[in-house]
């Protein structure tokens, strides 16, 4: 599909500047997304390019602002719904959790 | 399938690489001048946008992988050839870029015909 992932070529993004000594990880819970990877692919039986088609499927706007583990946990969110583990509705109520205090 | 300890460190290693080990004929050699498909379809593909109707040099022979397109969707491994292909800059981009300046992308069998 030729959505705002396909972003070689594009006029107006800036140069690309590669951070110095960049650690793998930015922030904690990139390391837990990372695992997740593994998990999903195990237990779904996804491919690594039906991964990538649950990431062009974010809705542009969202895809230019998330960080790169984010388009790797919408994916893994897609995953586990289309197979059944989880259902978009628990999905939805986890993240009102969390946002409203919750643990 | 349950995810084992062992598991992990040959998934981390190749990222699931989409290589597979089918003995497939390459539709294409090293040196051949190939057209891009103008192929565009609503559902997953991994040819660049601006690829489309370009015209190329094949460089490098990779190997066989499984295709994107079907692989994506359940659709099967469909394998085959993937490429190193050379495009101009002119090429891609119109008379205002340096003439000398080139790009190589990994263009799948399917993705394109002889020129």
């Amino acid at each position: 599909m030729n959505g705002i992932h396909d972003l070689g070529g594009m006029h107006g993004l800036g140069p690309i500047n590669p951070e110095q000594n960049e650690p793998v990880f930015h922030e904690d819970w990139e390391k837990r997304a990372f695992g997740l990877f593994a998990a999903t692919f195990v237990f779904t039986g996804y491919t690594v390019d039906e991964f990538r088609h649950y990431i062009e499927k974010i809705p542009p706007a969202h895809y230019l602002e998330g960080s790169y583990y984010e388009h790797w946990l919408y994916s893994f969110e897609g995953a586990l719904i289309k197979y059944g583990h989880i259902t978009r509705d628990e999905l939805d109520a986890r993240i009102a959790q969390l946002q409203s205090g919750g643990h | 399938m349950l995810l084992t300890p062992e598991i992990v460190p040959g998934l981390v290693a190749t990222g699931a690489s989409a290589r597979v080990a089918h003995h497939v004929a390459p539709r294409f050699r090293v040196g051949d001048r190939v057209r891009v498909r103008n192929h565009n379809p609503d559902t997953h593909c991994r040819l660049p946008g601006y690829l489309r109707g370009k015209l190329g040099t094949v460089e490098q022979d990779y190997g066989v992988f499984a295709f994107p397109d079907t692989h994506a969707h359940n659709l099967g491994e469909k394998p085959q050839h993937v490429y190193s292909v050379r495009f101009t800059a002119r090429e891609l981009w119109g008379p205002s870029s340096p003439d000398r300046d080139t790009l190589r992308v990994d263009v799948w069998d399917d993705y394109m015909d002889l020129d």
